[in-house]
């Protein structure tokens, strides 16, 4: 499980990039910085830290003996992810024994990173504002969750519900979302597309990401780098919040980034013709984990609109084992997102309840929302009531089984209320087949296995599935 | 079918990994690193350590670091630091986070520049104010009192990082007993991860006189799962092997101080998650000897009392134990066992009978 922590998305966009993009990418300290810390399992950090102030190549037989035996998938895994990054090289060194070293462009710049000692502005310049002229945390939060849930917002439909009347979003923002297949224009009217469900129900930094890889996939089309848009992405998830920066330093690419990037709340300025910008949490907390946001954006999106971030890591769901819903909250958008899977019974007006069905449950999944989506929606909004009960229950019953802060009764039942439409999964990939002997079928099948890329394999017929081909194929090739 | 079974279920209510606290503590006693300035001067040792603390801020968003410096008069902390000159909060709680406004070098990951800043510049105060009699005074360092500041760091930081994120203070707080008979290997995937490391130059004996409130903090950090790493420049602390050992943290002695880097940063960067896949560099000799309570001695055999196991290295004045104040017969200790006709009639019996009346047993009877 140590892929769950990553969003695939940033992930396969990057790995699809061909060497030479990488190339140019890691010429940045800090998209070296931000990639190491957000792709990177754990150990995959270990090896790269352990080699990164090494001379020669380390012999691969030595950082082999380094895991434990019982760790090989997980070694295999993070070697894997590391070669597909290009961080990683084998290189041959005396009496052809096999070693690893880190490719040079990421080494130089995580070093760089690291010791800081080098000319570019690769973390941004900091402007110089007197006190009265800078804008405070608080406001940059309420920023960027008026920006944000104005976008959110727009998609669900919430627009014409009366709130949310002083956000105005560009041109670019909707075209960003209808490019991404996200909303769909029908009638000059703003409809929401499965993608666009499942979409609005993640948490906010898988959002956040989402929507910088449409992004960065649409810059081509608009006459910039995508290289360049990509680290100045990095850039801005290194800078610090609540402080101002620089412009001077841009090129005039970068500037269009950053004006396209303030309609969404992910940087602040005060007009496109100031001298200083400032990230707000949305970019700032782009390379942590989505618990270590600690969830101010999202408590404060949900929370009540009043927009003052009061606790951090503020739910405001309580579910039942007898599957009725209370949710504290008055916004619109968090009514209509548990709308999408709940039936509704009363409103107050800071409270409404409401009771998950099967009916409801399949309501939601017709529309493409899968289980897994409800679930951790309901788990990342969970009231820190149902936290602290769930957590005091579930340590003294089951000890070593992380505690689930929903009841595992809902859990279970919306599980199997999907299962019983979703009866088929399709998974792209690559089928190998025809092997001639037995032996010949295994070391690959188990080697597929380790790096973590086999789905389904059949030892009577010799067939096994997987969902990349490449290094198998290089495995094979080797064994010749 | 696709089944719904236990195991499934839980998966995704699994957390995102926490992240992890590193508390360094520096031995800056000037006896110590006098003795080290060929191979690796202060200035050099300081510059690697600040790149470690730096990957290691680098691994995780949202991992924290400390310092603390344990001087031969006092511990101090290096980062973060209690700022004197700021008004502490309405709850009574200094501030931890001073910032100043620092001007120039911007090419820099800013939490880093912070770090360093704060370090170098807490450290250089650290050695202005130390006099030429606090040197002379005495060749030890205050370790005991450095373990019992990152100890209570890491508490508060527990706490305060539970509290944040609403739940489990049962992995985090150390104020809730351990639950049943659940291992604590178990738990740790919750909660802040905490651990500390000892960058050590001063030797043993040196710090005898610190036992017991060293015993003490290495039992605390055993109770609440924080392993003691150990980086050992020069000499042999018999406590810190202790320590190391009893809450399985890494013990490294360098045989190229040269090196330091490398050594930190292959063996000690490593956090709690990725120590379960990893063969960790550990000792197998351990020096378990202990300090004797009366004169702070190391000893290897000694007197333990009989009520409260206080280690004595001689006999204590009319037989009361200095800790717990019980009289303790001493029988006649010191006189000379009588054993040479003894001995005689022992060899005779066990030539006549079996092994089992000799009432201790002997080492095997060779060939």
């Amino acid at each position: 499980m140590a892929m769950a922590a990553t969003p695939s998305r940033p992930f396969d966009y990057l790995e699809s990039l061909p060497g030479t993009t990488f190339y140019k990418l890691y010429q940045q300290p800090s998209t070296a910085l931000a990639i190491f810390r957000r792709m990177l399992p754990d150990l995959a950090k270990c090896f790269v830290m352990a080699l990164l102030y090494l001379k020669d190549p380390l012999p691969a037989a030595n950082l082999e003996v380094w895991v434990k035996a019982e760790s090989l998938k997980e070694r295999d895994n993070a070697l894997s992810i590391l070669g597909r990054l290009h961080i990683l090289s084998n290189t041959m060194v005396a009496d052809n024994t096999r070693a690893y070293k880190i490719t040079d462009p990421f080494a130089s710049s995580l070093r760089q990173a690291l010791t800081g000692a080098e000319k570019t502005q690769s973390f941004g310049v900091l402007s110089h504002l007197s006190n009265s002229d800078s804008r405070s945390i608080a406001e940059l939060d309420e920023y960027a969750r008026r920006q944000w849930e104005g976008v959110l917002g727009y998609m669900v439909g919430t627009s014409g519900l009366g709130i949310q009347r002083d956000v105005n979003l560009s041109k670019g923002v909707k075209q960003l979302l209808q490019a991404g297949h996200l909303v769909e224009i029908r009638d000059r009217r703003v409809e929401i597309t499965q993608d666009g469900f499942a979409f609005v129900l993640q948490d906010v930094s898988v959002q956040v990401w989402h929507i910088l890889m449409l992004y960065v996939e649409s810059a081509d089309a608009i006459g910039m780098s995508s290289v360049e848009v990509l680290s100045f992405v990095f850039l801005l998830s290194s800078l610090e919040l609540g402080q101002s920066y620089d412009k001077k330093h841009l090129t005039s690419n970068q500037l269009r980034t950053l004006t396209d990037l303030a309609d969404f709340g992910i940087v602040y300025q005060e007009s496109p013709d100031t001298n200083q910008f400032y990230p707000t949490r949305l970019a700032t907390t782009l390379t942590s984990d989505s618990s270590a946001l600690s969830n101010p954006i999202s408590g404060s999106l949900s929370g009540p609109t009043g927009g003052t971030t009061d606790k951090a890591g503020s739910g405001f769901i309580i579910i039942e084992t007898n599957y009725r819903l209370y949710a504290y909250t008055s916004s619109p958008l968090q009514i209509s997102l548990i709308a999408l899977f709940t039936t509704l019974k009363y409103r107050f007006p800071n409270l409404i309840t409401g009771k998950i069905t099967r009916q409801s449950v399949r309501r939601a999944i017709e529309m493409g929302i899968t289980a897994d989506q409800i679930i951790s929606y309901l788990a990342t909004h969970a009231h820190p009531q149902m936290r602290k009960h769930n957590v005091s229950r579930s340590t003294s019953n089951q000890a070593g089984i992380p505690p689930s802060v929903l009841p595992p009764t809902v859990t279970d039942q919306i599980r199997l209320w999907q299962l019983e439409r979703d009866r088929v999964k399709a998974t792209a990939g690559f089928l190998f087949k025809d092997f001639v002997s037995l032996s010949e079928y295994e070391a690959p099948c188990r080697y597929a296995e380790e790096i973590g890329v086999l789905v389904w394999k059949s030892d009577r017929k010799r067939m096994f599935f997987v969902t990349r081909h490449e290094q198998v194929a290089a495995f094979l090739r080797s064994r010749k | 079918m696709n089944a719904v079974d236990a195991t499934e279920h839980y998966e995704t209510s699994a957390r995102d990994p926490a992240p992890s606290l590193l508390t360094v503590i520096l031995d800056t006693n000037p006896h110590a690193w006098a003795l080290l300035e060929n191979s690796l001067p202060l200035s050099k040792a300081i510059a690697n350590i600040l790149v470690f603390l730096n990957a290691h801020l680098a691994c995780n968003y949202a991992n924290e670091v400390a310092v603390v410096a344990s001087h031969n008069q006092k511990a101090a902390w290096l980062y973060p630091r209690v700022r004197q000159n700021t008004a502490s909060d309405t709850d009574g709680d200094a501030a931890m986070n001073g910032s100043s406004a620092e001007p120039g070098q911007v090419n820099k990951y800013r939490p880093f520049r912070i770090v360093e800043e704060q370090v170098t510049q807490n450290l250089r105060e650290l050695m202005e104010s130390t006099s030429g009699a606090d040197i002379q005074g005495t060749n030890s360092t205050m370790m005991a009192g450095a373990l019992t500041l990152a100890l209570s760091h890491i508490n508060r930081s527990s706490i305060a990082w539970a509290e944040a994120h609403g739940a489990d203070m049962a992995a985090a707080g150390g104020d809730v007993p351990p639950t049943g008979g659940s291992t604590g290997t178990d738990t740790m995937g919750e909660g802040l991860q905490s651990r500390i490391l000892i960058v050590s130059v001063s030797g043993a004996t040196d710090s005898a006189h610190q036992y017991i409130p060293i015993m003490n903090a290495i039992f605390a950090c055993q109770r609440l799962h924080i392993p003691i790493d150990v980086c050992k420049l020069s000499g042999d602390a018999v406590f810190l092997q202790q320590a190391s050992d009893a809450t399985k943290g890494v013990y490294m002695s360098l045989a190229e101080p040269q090196g330091l880097l490398q050594y930190l940063m292959m063996a000690f960067l490593p956090d709690q998650r990725s120590r379960r896949h990893l063969i960790l560099p550990t000792r197998v000799d351990v020096d378990f000897r202990a300090a004797c309570f009366c004169h702070r001695r190391v000893v290897d055999i000694g007197f333990v009392c009989s009520i409260c196991l206080s280690i004595f290295c001689e006999p204590p004045e009319n037989g009361d134990c200095l800790t717990c104040g019980t009289h303790l017969e001493m029988g006649d200790y010191g006189a000379k066992p009588a054993v040479v006709a003894r001995k005689k009639k022992k060899k005779k019996r066990v030539n006549g009978q079996s092994n089992t009346a000799t009432p201790t047993p002997t080492p095997t009877p060779g060939p």
